[in-house]
């Protein structure tokens, strides 16, 4: 695995309308780290994930992914060094039976026969489907939490050593939710999402980055940024329930815990 | 083929009956595509008036029927909601000139030759929509989408099919929700507002696609795609896929055969 997947150096951008989506941002991520990008709607949290995978080309700047520049020549090589995983895994599941869209990236890298199969039987367990049942299910049949395995499954498939994913929580109940909390946790990847879900941030992300209006407003330790409650309003964000919460269990409560002797007695 | 995924597409499954045990299922979807459009061309190509010819074609195909164990009420309804749309183009072949006039009003007439072509085309037409019907409810539409890219038609078009059975249901769904949306907030008043309305969705829609054509694009390729979908591998056709192909173009023959002596 490489030791600096990710390095961003004064990247600017602008959509042909004039909007400056990104400006002057550097970044740089670490193999293992898990990193969670934060910021109101319209910041450019999108855009930046287009670049991490060549989808949007650096206007202005430079980004190095592994040990490649994205430019047009490495394309292929860095699109199997990023997996990205969309938003809307409508967009992302294209084809029509699971199976077909887990194998579509392998394919596209060449695989074929057995190591296919290995490959893609080994993406599908590791998100919590069973081949044997999901392979021949139709896309448009899936749950919305099933769907959501299945799109980071595909992506899953082609080994990628940085894992980026667009808004993961979104749409999902919050059993779903919380599955799929455990496998990112799981996975021994690289891995950058954006989200609002600050929840998200605070179970398993240690470094969060803040992005308002196309800049970089705050990169650091996730729990300080969390108790920094002027500074998220000030950035259109809120204090995440798990820090905004009254202490409801003893053990949570910050001071030094008490001993059980010195608490007070409510039986009559 | 299309036409049978448009009509059906709320169907609860299309391919209903494709779990079956049966010689029918073993064949590889492959040669299950070749018979059938042998038989819709054989049946499509043979001349007017060829009687006994579709008499055999319709003994075979309901040979076809018994053997596969295919459920008959829904590959009926499924044709007769076919028909209803191919009754209209067919009426048009009953005023044709030609032959003993047997009706006549003003300038529409029925000739024994009009009555003739009417005749054949509907025996025509229904064969065709029973076999392909067949093929389509006993043959999910992933296989026969990968059996159409092993007979060698262009990746591209085989694409462009998937797609479009990937996201018709997406598409169908998203009308559904502004339509709910809709009549949510009261759409009544006048059938011509209505119809401003339903427009105005349509055209939502197709801006919609456009926009998720768009990010479908981006998906496909961030995960490498560069052109042309891969090609899965092929399933080996076994002995049976053989005999198939072989009794279904002697089937054929012999009814053409038939046909052309009688």
């Amino acid at each position: 695995m490489h030791h600096n997947p990710i390095h961003i150096e004064n990247l600017s951008y602008a959509y042909a309308d004039g909007t400056q989506a990104l400006s002057r941002l550097n970044l740089s991520i670490q193999a293992n780290e898990r990193v969670a990008i934060v910021g109101a709607n319209g910041s450019g949290k999108s855009t930046l994930l287009q670049h991490l995978n060549g989808i949007l080309l650096p206007q202005t700047g430079e980004i190095i992914v592994g040990e490649m520049p994205v430019e047009p020549r490495y394309l292929t090589a860095i699109r199997n060094f990023v997996g990205l995983v969309f938003q809307n895994p409508d967009d992302q599941i294209f084809m029509p039976t699971v199976w077909e869209d887990v194998t579509f990236g392998p394919m596209n890298q060449g695989l074929r026969g057995h190591d296919l199969m290995h490959r893609s039987h080994h993406a599908m367990q590791a998100v919590g489907l069973t081949p044997e049942v999901y392979a021949d299910r139709l896309a448009s049949n899936l749950s919305g939490g099933e769907k959501k395995r299945v799109a980071i499954a595909g992506v899953l498939a082609m080994q990628p050593q940085v894992l980026v994913l667009d808004e993961p929580t979104a749409q999902l109940d919050p059993r779903c939710r919380r599955q799929l909390i455990r496998l990112l946790e799981n996975l021994p990847l690289t891995q950058i999402i954006a989200t609002h879900d600050l929840d998200l941030a605070v179970d398993i992300c240690s470094r969060t980055v803040v992005l308002s209006q196309g800049k970089i407003v705050y990169d650091g330790s996730t729990a300080t940024l969390m108790s920094d409650s002027a500074f998220l309003e000030q950035h259109a964000l809120e204090m995440p329930l798990c820090f905004s919460r009254p202490y409801c269990r003893l053990e949570d409560h910050p001071l030094e815990h008490p001993h059980p002797a010195s608490l007070p007695s409510f039986s009559a | 083929m299309v036409l049978q995924i448009l009509l059906h597409v709320g169907a609860f499954s299309l391919d209903q009956d494709s779990q079956h045990v049966t010689p029918w299922h073993r064949l590889v979807p492959r040669t299950r595509l070749v018979c059938a459009l042998l038989f819709v061309f054989a049946t499509a190509l043979t001349p007017h008036g060829y009687w006994i010819t579709w008499a055999l074609y319709g003994l075979g195909l309901t040979l076809l029927l018994l053997i596969s164990r295919v459920t008959l009420s829904v590959l009926l309804r499924r044709v007769a909601v076919e028909l209803v749309f191919l009754s209209v183009v067919l009426l048009g072949t009953l005023f044709r000139g030609g032959g003993q006039v047997l009706w006549q009003w003003g300038s529409l007439q029925i000739t024994t030759v009009g009555l003739t072509i009417l005749g054949s085309v509907s025996i025509k037409a229904l064969l065709c929509l029973l076999m392909m019907n067949f093929l389509v409810l006993t043959t999910s539409i992933p296989a026969l989408l990968h059996a159409l890219a092993e007979l060698r038609l262009p990746q591209l078009l085989v694409a462009i099919l998937a797609s479009m059975y990937r996201y018709i249901a997406v598409l169908v769904g998203e009308f559904e929700t502004m339509q709910r949306a809709a009549t949510a907030r009261n759409l009544m008043g006048k059938k011509r507002w209505q119809r401003l309305v339903v427009g105005n969705m349509i055209g939502a829609l197709f801006i919609r696609t456009y926009d998720r054509s768009d990010r479908i694009h981006q998906a496909m390729l961030s995960r490498g795609y560069s052109g042309l979908p891969p090609l899965a591998e092929v399933p080996r056709a076994g002995v049976g896929d053989g005999w198939a192909i072989a009794a279904m173009l002697s089937l054929l023959l012999g009814g053409f055969l038939l046909g052309w002596v009688g």
